[in-house]
């Protein structure tokens, strides 16, 4: 579904990531850890698009997307979960969360002014995805307050769902326990358990080694920009170089 | 429901204030309609989608060009009023595709610079008159109606409002009102959800520069003259004090700051004009009005003036549930 090949990219003569290959294949939950500095962000916003690549491609669907603009990947289908609060100000949950279905309806600016039949389905449509989709994820009690008010586990959780929203083929999750507590990080574990169990492809981009492996069915680990290891979770964990690098010694 | 009878009062007292002022009375209306007009599009684009624009007075310029141009060649006033907004959208998006890659302090600098350049050229081409701008304008008419009092102007004017107000609020609650709104927090996490930034950011400006085109175009038929200093830079940050004073990101917070500062305006210069006053005093009393006014609303009703008195109604209301 998707796949890297010899990506770079380098940040004033620096590699931050640097001759990456990867494959996420369909169906699959694929894993990215490494320590601090490892370039997991940035290959990440290689992915997304938020960054060009210096050498490389990255195929999503069998179509060259390295040249492509964010929201144009996001049409093909690749949903994002950002680590920092994403919300949107001044809106309320459920307006958040009806963003999410931007992609999928088409009433624009004239539509929506002179309030066109074409306005109307879509507003329809967008409703009734986005009541089902705040249920989901346990925000329906929340929908109508200002998003910013929500609490971090629950931003984390809006989030979630304005990318479900879209009915995405890959998912893209960038340290999405980061900041959580115990009860908020085994809700959203749960939450991706369930979506795993559906059948949907997810990237998992994390810092903490215990929630990665358990929920993800291959696992690749940064180092300094490069992969070091890729494999089964319980493989990886063993892996002496993988050990070296994320605690600092060999054990 | 108290929104509708709030709405319904407004609507009847705005239809019958014409009826009852003064001429006078009635060119300071007209004007706060026209400057409401405009400002509801600066609340829209600063408010809602988070982009500076500190040039709305040249585009509020360009509408009355326009229809004046257009008028003066013969065309029907109607069509002069029709284009006014679309010239000024049209001119919106061809100089938005490079502006708009700015943002913040650097894109209010570049639409103020645009507006210097047009105000500059406009006093120095032959076609739009020079220094001395185009005169005698003939009357709105469409058809058999023709605009020969004020009263008329003041109508045309507040139909306009409601128009203005309308497409407003109808975009505001929809798709791409949304997708505004979204990118106005963030761009990044708004292409990631699909929206094209940079085509809504250039759409969002051209319609508020439409709002200040169709103003523009009322106001050369109902002043029957247009000049480079009708549109003084200072014009383009009234309209951002109107939208700040009432209250950034609400429609009719733009309508209540243009009246507040209109009215204010008003007061000030009469008091200026009273007998034994500095020939220095309407200057300077209107600058530092705007300054003063403005950092003390800053200061006081970060949110604006319309959602400070609504909020403060809410908060009275008994609490529906707590937890």
């Amino acid at each position: 579904m998707l796949e890297l090949s010899g990506v770079s990219r380098s940040f004033g003569g620096v590699y931050a990531v640097r001759d990456v290959s990867l494959t996420v294949a369909d169906g699959e939950v694929c894993g990215v850890i490494g320590p601090n500095g490892a370039g997991k962000s940035t290959l990440f916003n290689l992915i997304t698009g938020h960054l060009p690549a210096d050498h490389g491609r990255i195929s999503f669907l069998g179509q060259r997307v390295d040249r492509l603009a964010p929201h144009r990947r996001a049409g093909l289908g690749m949903s994002i979960v950002f680590q920092a609060a994403r919300v949107f100000r001044g809106m309320t949950v459920r307006e958040n969360v009806m963003v999410g279905m931007h992609g999928r309806t088409g009433a624009g600016f004239v539509s929506a002014a002179l309030r066109l039949p074409r306005h109307r389905r879509d507003e329809r449509e967008i409703t009734a995805e986005t009541d089902a989709v705040l249920g989901r994820v346990g925000l329906a009690e929340w929908a109508d307050r200002p998003a910013e008010l929500l609490p971090i586990g629950q931003q984390r959780a809006l989030q979630l769902a304005r990318a479900l929203c879209a009915r995405p083929r890959l998912l893209l999750l960038d340290e999405p326990a980061s900041g959580l507590r115990g009860q908020e990080r085994e809700r959203l574990a749960a939450l991706v358990e369930e979506l795993r169990a559906d059948g949907l492809t997810i990237l998992l981009i994390e810092h903490d080694v215990a929630f990665v492996t358990r929920l993800a069915d291959r696992v690749v680990v940064l180092d300094l920009g490069r992969v070091i290891a890729d494999g089964p979770p319980a493989e990886v964990r063993s892996d002496p170089l993988v050990l070296a690098a994320y605690l600092g010694q060999p054990s | 429901m108290i929104g509708r009878v709030a709405g319904a009062l407004v609507a009847v007292v705005t239809l019958a204030l014409p009826a009852v002022l003064a001429d006078s009375a009635l060119a300071v209306y007209i004007l706060l309609g026209l400057a409401a007009m405009v400002t509801v599009g600066v609340s829209l684009l600063m408010g809602y989608a988070g982009q500076v624009s500190l040039g709305q007075g040249a585009f509020y310029a360009i509408g009355a060009y326009t229809a004046a141009l257009l008028a003066l060649h013969g065309v029907p006033p109607v069509i002069g009023l029709v284009a006014a907004p679309v010239a000024a959208a049209g001119f919106a998006l061809v100089i938005g595709v490079p502006l708009l890659r700015l943002r913040g302090h650097h894109l209010a600098f570049a639409t103020l610079a645009m507006q210097l350049i047009l105000l500059s050229l406009a006093g120095q081409l032959e076609f739009t008159g020079g220094d001395i701008g185009l005169q005698a304008i003939p009357q709105f008419s469409a058809g058999s109606f023709e605009a020969g009092s004020a009263l008329a102007y003041a109508y045309l004017t507040w139909a306009g409002l409601a128009l203005v107000m309308l497409v407003t609020r109808n975009v505001i609650r929809s798709r791409p009102g949304r997708a505004l709104r979204a990118l106005a927090t963030s761009e990044t996490a708004a292409a990631s959800s699909g929206i094209p930034v940079g085509r809504y950011k250039l759409v969002v400006f051209a319609l508020s520069a439409a709002f200040a085109g169709l103003a523009g175009g009322i106001y050369c038929f109902y002043t029957g003259y247009v000049a480079p200093g009708s549109f003084p830079v200072l014009i383009s940050i009234q309209y951002i004090v109107m939208a700040v004073v009432g209250g950034l990101g609400t429609i009719w917070g733009a309508v209540a700051g243009a009246a507040a500062i209109t009215l204010l305006v008003q007061g000030l210069n009469s008091l200026a004009a009273l007998p034994g006053m500095p020939s220095y005093a309407p200057g300077v009393l209107s600058y530092a009005v705007y300054a003063l006014v403005l950092v003390l609303v800053v200061l006081f009703l970060p949110r604006g003036l319309l959602p400070a008195v609504t909020g403060r109604l809410r908060r009275d209301r008994p609490p529906v549930e707590t937890r």
